[in-house]
C-alpha cells in the first residue's frame, strides 16, 4: 500500500536555508540547502519542499540554481514554491528540476491561475499551500503573503475550493504552531483529511516523535518537518525507525531494506 | 550506435530524467531528430502531462514514426516512464470528450482508466512511495531485492492490461494497479524510477545496460 510520506521543509531567503518561530519571530540560520539537501537524501526522506520565503526577481534566479543543482545528485520528488504568480513561473520552476510547484497568496488572489496551471501542467504538478492562523477561540482564517495579509477564508473550505480548482494536492499549514515544537494542530488535520479527497501534507508544530505519528494518526498524508530536524537530534532516520516500529505505514529504512 | 535519447514531445520537465542518466554514467540527448533516435542505443519516452496532448504533439512531430521503426522494427532497448508508459496502450479515458477516448500508441492490448478509490481514505492522485509486487522477473530488476522494490508514484489514471503475460508487476491501492509492463526490448513504469533515490537509479542503470 502507499506509504505515509516524511518532508522535509526548507525555507529559503536570499537563498539561505532559514527557520523562524511563527513565521516572523527569532530568525536562525539554517545552513546550504543543497548540502543539506543531500544529507537528507541519504537519511532516505521521502520528499522535498523548498520554499523561497522572501521571493523577488533577484531571489527567484537563486532558487532555480539551487533546485538545479539538488536534481544533479538528488533523485527524488521536490515541491518548490514562494512567490509563484504565472504560468511562466511554474514552467521555469519545473524545467529547474521542480516535480510541483506549491501556489499559496495568488491562487487567492485569482483562483483561475490554479485551474490554468494544473491544465497546463497537469494536476499532480500544482500544490496549494494554505497558511492559517486562530482568529479567536473557534475561528481560524487563512493568511497570505507570508502571513502577512489577512483573508476572509476559512481553510477547511478554501482547501476544498482549491480541490475543485484541481490542485493536485495541499500543504496545510498552522501559523500559530510553526516553529513552536509545541505539536501538529491535530482538529484541523482530522477536519482536513476528511474531506479532502487529494493528498493532505500537514506542517507546523512538530517537535517530537509522537507528533508526527498524532498528525499521521489525524489522516495525514504526509508531515512536514522543519524545526526538528534543524534543530535537535530526531533526525530523518530516528523518526522513520520509530514509526515504522510502532506499526505506522512508513518506508522501511534503507538500511533495514538491503 | 551511442548515447541515449529522451523523446522530446514538448513536455517541460525532462531535466531529472537526463541528470539520472548521466549520474548512471551515461550520455543523454533530449530529442525529437530522426537521426538522433537512429543512432541512440537506447530509448526513454519520458511523461508528465495529458494524454491527449502528449498524443497530439507526438504526432505532429513524426515520433509515432520514428518509434515504430526505431523501437518495434529494429529492436531498441526501450523505457516508457508514468504518462510515457500510459500512451503505449490503446486508448486512454483521460480528459476524454464527449465520452470518446483517445488513441494511444497501442503498442499493448491495454486501456488507460482513470483510478476510482474504493475507499475514501484512498486519496487521488495516488502520490508517494508504493511497494511493487513482481509477477515475474526482469532484467531492468535486475540486483534490486523483493524488499526493497519501492518506488514513486503520482497519477490519477492506470493502466490496465488484457494479456496478463505483459504485466511484470502491481502495487496495491486499493485495487492492483499495474507499475510495470514488458514485452521484447520495450520495458514501462507507471512509477518515476527517476525520482525513486537508489533504487530507481539502479533501475535505470539495469535498463541503460539492457541488450535485449
Amino acid at each position: 500500500m502507499l506509504k505515509k510520506r516524511l518532508i522535509p521543509k526548507f525555507l529559503l531567503r536570499d537563498g539561505r536555508l532559514v527557520k523562524y518561530v511563527r513565521f516572523f519571530e527569532n530568525e536562525r540560520a539554517a545552513g546550504n540547502p543543497v548540502t543539506t539537501a543531500k544529507v537528507y537524501n541519504d537519511y532516505g526522506v521521502d520528499e522535498l519542499i523548498v520554499l523561497d520565503i522572501v521571493p523577488s526577481a533577484a531571489s527567484r534566479g537563486r532558487v532555480v540554481d539551487i533546485i538545479e543543482r539538488m536534481s544533479e545528485e538528488i533523485f527524488m520528488p521536490f515541491t518548490v514554491g514562494g512567490g509563484v504568480k504565472t504560468l511562466d513561473d511554474v514552467n521555469m520552476l519545473l524545467r529547474a528540476g521542480a516535480d510541483k510547484v506549491s501556489v499559496n497568496s495568488e491562487a487567492v488572489r485569482r483562483p483561475e491561475f490554479l485551474r490554468e496551471a494544473a491544465r497546463t501542467f497537469g494536476d499532480q504538478c500544482m500544490t496549494v499551500s494554505i497558511d492559517y492562523k486562530k482568529i479567536s477561540p473557534n475561528h481560524a482564517s487563512v493568511f497570505i503573503d507570508g502571513g502577512r495579509e489577512h483573508v476572509a477564508l476559512d481553510p477547511i473550505e478554501w482547501a476544498q475550493r482549491c480541490e475543485e480548482l484541481h490542485c493536485g494536492e495541499v500543504l496545510l499549514g498552522s501559523i500559530d504552531r510553526d516553529g513552536t515544537m509545541s505539536g501538529y494542530d491535530l482538529e484541523m488535520i482530522h477536519k482536513a483529511a476528511s474531506v479532502l479527497s487529494v493528498p493532505l501534507i500537514v506542517s507546523g508544530g512538530c517537535g517530537s516523535l509522537q507528533h508526527a505519528i498524532d498528525a499521521l494518526e489525524a489522516g495525514a498524508s504526509a508531515v512536514a518537518i522543519s524545526s526538528m530536524f534543524l534543530f535537535t537530534d530526531h533526525s530523518p532516520i530516528k523518526l522513520r525507525s520509530h514509526l515504522f516500529s510502532r506499526g505506522l505505514d512508513v518506508r522501511a529504512s534503507s538500511s533495514s531494506r538491503n | 550506435m551511442s548515447g541515449v535519447a529522451i523523446v522530446d514531445y514538448g513536455i517541460n520537465n525532462v531535466r531529472s530524467v537526463k541528470n539520472a542518466v548521466e549520474y548512471c554514467g551515461f550520455d543523454p540527448v533530449v530529442t525529437h531528430d530522426a537521426d538522433a533516435i537512429a543512432d541512440a542505443s537506447h530509448v526513454i519516452l519520458p511523461g508528465v502531462g495529458a494524454f491527449g496532448d502528449a498524443m497530439s504533439n507526438i504526432r505532429a512531430r513524426g515520433i509515432d514514426e520514428m518509434l515504430e521503426r526505431h523501437v518495434r522494427e529494429k529492436g531498441k532497448p526501450f523505457l516508457a516512464v508514468c504518462l510515457g508508459m500510459q500512451l503505449l496502450a490503446n486508448t486512454s479515458e483521460e480528459h476524454a470528450d464527449d465520452g470518446v477516448a483517445h488513441r494511444g500508441l497501442g503498442w499493448f492490448d491495454a486501456d488507460v482508466l482513470r483510478l476510482i478509490p474504493n475507499d475514501p481514505a484512498l486519496k487521488i492522485p495516488h502520490m508517494g512511495w508504493n511497494i511493487v509486487a513482481k509477477e515475474r522477473n526482469h532484467p531492468i530488476l535486475a540486483n534490486i531485492r523483493e524488499s526493497n522494490l519501492a518506488f514513486y508514484f503520482v497519477h490519477s489514471f492506470a493502466m490496465r492490461c488484457r494479456d496478463a503475460g505483459d504485466v511484470v508487476g502491481f502495487v496495491q491501492y486499493g485495487q492492483p494497479v499495474t507499475a510495470i509492463i514488458a514485452r521484447d526490448n520495450i520495458a514501462a513504469t507507471q512509477f518515476h524510477p527517476e525520482k525513486s533515490q537508489d533504487t530507481g537509479i539502479e533501475l535505470m542503470g539495469n535498463f541503460l545496460r539492457w541488450n535485449p
